[in-house]
């Protein structure tokens, strides 16, 4: 009964589509991202920033004359399930390419999966380092690496701070721990001492132990790598320990987001972070997608939604340079992708041993009367930052 | 008379599955099911016949990935060779985990069990010089792109596991681990050796489940803490899949590994329902062990009788 039910709906569907026209055949792509568990938040940004994008570029005419139609699957930030969405894409699907994913873990997953089955695959917000290094032909990178996320904080710290001391907190997963270790590398550049280093647990909702030993340690840098429940619960403990640093900063990730700010309330004030993007950057569409994505969901959104709406239109150029609609064609074109982007200069790059890797400029936030402000680097900023920070007790 | 056929026959049809062209999407989703009906079998052996209540299965099943992992990463061997290894590791792993941990009964067993998967993830995590932390580790090339190898693998290890808790079950040791399951003290006073039964019970589970973490590292080519020490993505989804499939039956665990993989995938493939697919999957759960409290092959009978087999 089932089997023919189902049956009946696809000769439907079908009929249908015949009915109007070849031509306008759809270019089906789904997407898998995390929708529910921890990182939904993330998930959820980059779903709304795929479907801006899919809206805009159907708009003008679609892919070779072919809407997209998105669709998204929920891989709970699993890597067997990311797996088996993306082995159901390639095989059942006969997609030709992949995109999307977030956590470095599902990423890694699909990465092995892609580079096997000789399909592309876009990466556009995961962080860790070794995804791009390990030779994959197939595997492209729009967000720097990890490596790379602090780049424009520390230029700032170098030029403007000069701290002598540093504590550095960092949730365990490879995102927390490989920003913790590139951060400790940085530090060493900069001549500042690293006081405190500690790992905590993510969803942890007592991080009073390890912030009494930093108030102990009294670092003029306090630099954190969380996502977002954890950075605001950082934060509004920082302030009820009356733990004085003169800089707190954050490494992207939850200390981006908005919700950071809406959770952490006026814990927030002045807490800076690195970012990959900025909704005030001067790149050409950056800002009319910003304003558009704040008109219809209230916030504006952080680096990822900007890299996922970006990545969108990366793929549409390199379908429509493609020689086909097969992977190998449509790798080569991704591979010769020089695109300016809302997110920026997108194209991909074989360097540092990195390969088909995308290289940007990093920025610095400093939150300003509960609103992400860009404050580094000094061209892009519509801020001036505010340092060192108030000590709590003479704040109102 | 029948009986030894059954088993025969669903070996047969999973065995020539492979070649009815299953796509290779089908074919992975096949192989957690196995995996998992693995981790089921074994996990029902102390669980459902001895009668101890492990939440802390990831522990045996992160050790055994682990093994072939480091072998892999510190030795550059090949992870295959982490599922013999494993099961070696493993077994000692758990017969001194059993020391302490079997002198408890009930509600603090289970919770030592949950401490001790817990303890080995916060370990693991943070001992970066020897397991690489949370940075896990990544198998740069995984042995064969086709899934029938992985799969036969896996069914080799599943119809293993099959044979050996059918035949301990069957022996004289599966009626020392019921008497313990029912009654402690008075098997005790029967002269039955309780904790040497239940250190067997559990060593022999710890050792098929450390198995399937071994298979579980070559198949997926990634690990880190948090995926295989996972107490609610293993130790709690063992308990699930042996629930619902049915506690102490044979069956039990493939029929329940059949719905927490496939239900759960089928589910969150329909269009439209989004992130609630979770929710759907949860109450669909819910009203299984409701109704069903010896789960599905426990209250066969019980459905057969609904569907209206028995209204002839």
């Amino acid at each position: 009964m089932k089997r023919s039910a189902s049956g009946l709906m696809a000769a439907s569907a079908f009929l249908l589509a015949t009915a109007f026209g070849h031509a306008a055949e759809p270019f089906n792509l789904a997407i898998p991202l995390p929708l529910t568990g921890g990182q939904a938040k993330f998930g959820e940004m980059m779903k709304r920033s795929y479907e801006m994008a899919a809206e805009e570029i159907n708009a003008k005419g679609g892919v070779k004359g072919r809407k997209i139609v998105l669709s998204f699957e929920d891989s709970q930030a699993k890597p067997d399930s990311a797996r088996a969405i993306v082995e159901k894409l390639i095989d059942v699907k006969k997609q030709p390419l992949i995109v999307g994913e977030y956590t470095s873990a599902c990423a890694k997953a699909v990465a092995a999966v892609a580079n096997e089955r000789k399909t592309p695959y876009l990466i556009v917000a995961s962080a860790d380092d070794s995804i791009t290094q390990q030779n994959y032909k197939y595997v492209f990178r729009q967000n720097v690496p990890n490596a790379y996320y602090a780049q424009g904080l520390v230029s700032f710290l170098r030029e403007k701070v000069q701290p002598k001391t540093m504590a550095i907190l960092y949730e365990s997963s490879d995102f927390g721990t490989s920003g913790a270790a590139d951060m400790e590398k940085w530090a060493g550049k900069l001549g500042c001492k690293v006081l405190v280093k500690e790992k905590y647990e993510k969803g942890a909702v007592d991080f009073k132990p390890i912030l009494s030993k930093v108030k102990q340690a009294a670092p003029d840098v306090l630099f954190m790598v969380s996502y977002v429940m954890d950075a605001s619960l950082l934060m509004k403990q920082i302030k009820e320990l009356r733990l004085d640093a003169k800089l707190y900063a954050g490494g992207a990730a939850g200390f981006a987001l908005p919700e950071f700010v809406d959770n952490a309330k006026d814990a927030a004030e002045y807490v800076m972070t690195a970012t990959l993007w900025t909704p005030q950057v001067k790149y050409k569409g950056a800002k009319e997608y910003a304003d558009k994505y704040k008109a219809k969901y209230g916030d504006f959104p952080s680096y990822h939604g900007a890299s996922a709406y970006s990545a969108l239109h990366v793929v549409h150029d390199a379908l429509s340079r493609a020689k086909s609609m097969k992977s190998e064609d449509i790798t080569e074109a991704l591979k010769k992708t020089k695109l300016q982007t809302a997110y920026g200069p997108v194209a991909f790059e074989d360097k540092d041993g990195y390969q088909n890797q995308c290289f940007s400029e990093t920025f610095v936030l400093q939150v300003q009367a509960g609103e992400h402000e860009t404050v580094w680097p000094y061209a892009y900023a519509n801020k001036k930052f505010i340092y060192p920070f108030p000590r709590w007790r003479d704040r109102k | 008379m029948k009986k030894p056929l059954i088993p025969l026959a669903v070996l047969a049809v999973l065995a020539v599955l492979p070649f009815s062209g299953l796509s290779t999407y089908m074919m992975h989703i096949l192989i957690l099911v196995l995996m998992w009906t693995t981790i089921g079998m074994s996990w029902n052996l102390l669980g459902g016949y001895c009668g101890q209540v492990s939440f802390g299965h990831a522990a045996y099943f992160g050790v055994g990935a682990y093994t072939a992992g480091l072998l892999y990463f510190k030795l550059q061997a090949s992870a295959w060779w982490g599922i013999p290894l494993s099961v070696a590791v493993v077994s000692v792993f758990a017969f001194v985990l059993g020391y302490i941990v079997l002198k408890l009964r009930g509600p603090f067993f289970a919770l030592a069990t949950l401490a001790s998967g817990e303890v080995l993830r916060i370990t693991t995590e943070n001992w970066n010089g020897f397991t690489n932390g949370t940075l896990g580790i990544l198998i740069q090339e995984r042995t064969w792109v086709a899934k029938t190898q992985y799969y036969y693998i896996i069914l080799a290890i599943t119809a293993f596991t099959f044979l050996l808790v059918r035949r301990l079950v069957a022996s004289k040791w599966g009626y020392y681990f019921v008497a313990v399951r029912e009654d402690q003290d008075a098997a005790e006073s029967l002269g039955i050796d309780t904790t040497k039964y239940k250190t067997i019970a559990l060593v022999v589970s710890a050792a098929l489940t450390g198995i399937c973490g071994a298979f579980y590292t070559n198949y997926m080519g990634f690990i880190d803490p948090h995926i295989v020490f996972a107490l609610h993505d293993i130790s709690i989804i063992t308990i699930m899949i042996v629930m619902v499939g049915g506690v102490a039956t044979q069956w039990g665990p493939l029929v329940g590994a059949g719905i927490m993989v496939l239900l759960a995938e089928w589910i969150r493939s329909i269009p439209g329902l989004g992130a609630s697919h979770q929710a759907f999957f949860g109450v669909l759960l819910v009203l299984i062990i409701l109704f069903l409290p010896n789960g599905i092959v426990g209250d066969f009978r019980k459905i057969t009788r609904l569907f209206g087999r028995a209204r002839a």
